[in-house]
């Protein structure tokens, strides 16, 4: 059969033609279990308590996170997580909230992503990609993640959150996860659209350092993403101290 | 007895080759936009122009009422040949997938993308048992990353893209006329101007002033603008195309 009802149209029986769902992705990843995730155990769902930031310059894009898991925000369940993963050749998306939701999106973005290029020839922008995520995290199952989006492409850098609910919006630099305040705290005032892309390595640090030192749910270490129009370039330091 | 039967199961079948590999079909598919009115697509530096032929059968037909020219979205229009039927289904095929982009992708969907979206539909039909191909050619015609581009489609579902391109009757007479005339540094105004002249060519030289259907999608405004009766008449005399001189 030509149509597998996973997005792409077909020829319904009556001869009339169905229209795919515009907000769905086109593959569905096999992890749907979705809304069930809210009634499982606080105490055996990995969750990022996280602080994640995303900072925008001329150069390009940092994107800079914590490396701690928790249960039940009390008990460190991993330490050495990587919560930013390249998704488009020149984006990346921050891991906040549920390890799950959080890594399904992931492949959820990166599948469309290359579907796009490879059929159209040409990298989704960022704003579509901002749009898209934002159709994916409304149209359930829900997700429980609150990520960055961070990227470049022929407008310039950008960086996005993407709440739970779909909401899409661009900033200059943007912190969620757990220590928000307390990473908005310390970038509050100091930051500078002439940033150099290393100025704003420092900066972000800084917020990971503040949230590491007052925020039960972030620490660890930090991991570092650049993100300029030549790629996504990504390290980890087990000590935040080593950036600042 | 037996194999004129069997003839006619790849003759009348759609979804069977022949034996020399042929779908007969989408053979008579072809057959039935040359029996549509001509179509002309030419793409300029400053946007892309359509022409289309809307010759009516009787003068109390309302010209308004004959669809040969569709705007998609802003940036985006088409123009057929053949079956209007046929063709207004895949215009609101092309209609919704132009919508789908600004809903999943919040942008304005690529003429190329457009075109294989319909070319992939129209496909389906030369393969499904029970239904037929689409009797009709479009030109789909638009503006993608700033730059003007225009694209055919066919009954079999295959796409191409052309600098000057007819379809429908009379096709290869336009054509041979946009090959000889065509070049890469027309504007706007002289993409109109050979569109009428190579579409006047297949019909010895002469025009109906209200028989003809002009729109453009200019680089400038990214906007699909079908000019209204009296302009279209205005410039189709001032080209010396409108036959028997003055009309009416």
């Amino acid at each position: 059969m030509m149509d597998d009802g996973r997005g792409r149209d077909g020829l319904v029986p009556d001869g009339s033609t169905s229209d795919p769902d515009p907000f769905a992705p086109e593959l569905v990843p096999n992890d749907a279990a979705g809304d069930q995730a809210q009634h499982l155990d606080d105490e055996t769902v990995n969750k990022t308590g996280t602080t994640t930031i995303g900072i925008s310059t001329e150069d390009g894009v940092v994107i800079a996170t914590d490396k701690r898991a928790s249960l039940g925000g009390r008990f460190v369940s991993n330490k050495q997580v990587q919560k930013v993963e390249q998704i488009h050749p020149t984006a990346a998306l921050t891991l906040v909230g549920s390890v799950g939701g959080a890594q399904s999106l992931i492949r959820t973005l990166r599948s469309e992503t290359s579907l796009y290029g490879t059929r159209r020839g040409d990298d989704l922008s960022i704003d579509a990609l901002a749009t898209f995520a934002g159709n994916v995290m409304r149209g359930g199952p829900f997700l429980h993640t609150h990520p960055i989006l961070g990227g470049v492409d022929e407008d310039g850098s950008h960086v996005y959150s993407i709440d739970g609910a779909g909401g899409v919006l661009e900033d200059d630099y943007v912190v969620t996860g757990s220590g928000t305040q307390l990473a908005y705290g310390a970038i509050e005032g100091e930051y500078d659209p002439e940033l150099s892309i290393e100025e704003a390595v420092t900066l972000a640090a800084r917020g990971v350092h503040a949230a590491t030192e007052r925020d039960t749910g972030s620490g660890n270490g930090i991991y570092v993403a650049k993100v300029t129009a030549d790629g996504v370039d990504i390290e980890d330091y087990d000590d935040v101290a080593e950036l600042l | 007895m037996q194999g004129s039967q069997q003839q006619q199961a790849y003759d009348r079948g759609i979804t069977i080759f022949s034996p020399d590999g042929r779908l007969y079909q989408v053979e008579y598919a072809r057959e039935a936009v040359k029996r549509g009115t001509a179509a002309v697509g030419v793409r300029t530096q400053d946007g892309v122009v359509l022409v289309a032929d809307r010759r009516t059968r009787s003068p109390l037909v309302e010209a308004s009422s004959v669809e040969k020219l569709h705007e998609v979205d802003d940036h985006l229009g088409i123009a057929s040949a053949g079956h209007v039927a046929d063709a207004r289904q895949l215009v609101d095929l092309a209609r919704r997938r132009a919508q789908m982009e600004w809903l999943r992708y919040d942008q304005p969907l690529g003429v190329e993308a457009l075109t294989k979206e319909i070319t992939d539909h129209i496909q389906q039909y030369t393969q499904t048992g029970g239904a037929r191909p689409f009797g009709v050619a479009l030109l789909v015609a638009g503006i993608e990353d700033g730059e003007p581009r225009l694209f055919e489609t066919d009954p079999s579902g295959t796409p191409y893209e052309w600098s000057a391109v007819a379809v429908g009757g009379g096709r290869e007479t336009i054509q041979e006329y946009l090959e000889d005339h065509y070049g890469e540094s027309l504007t706007l105004d002289d993409g109109i101007g050979l569109a009428l002249e190579a579409l006047a060519s297949a019909s010895e030289g002469d025009l109906d002033p209200h028989g003809v259907e002009i729109a453009t999608v200019d680089v400038e405004h990214e906007d699909f603008d079908t000019l209204d009766p009296d302009t279209v008449a205005e410039i189709v005399t001032e080209h010396g195309l409108a036959e028997g001189g003055e009309d009416e």
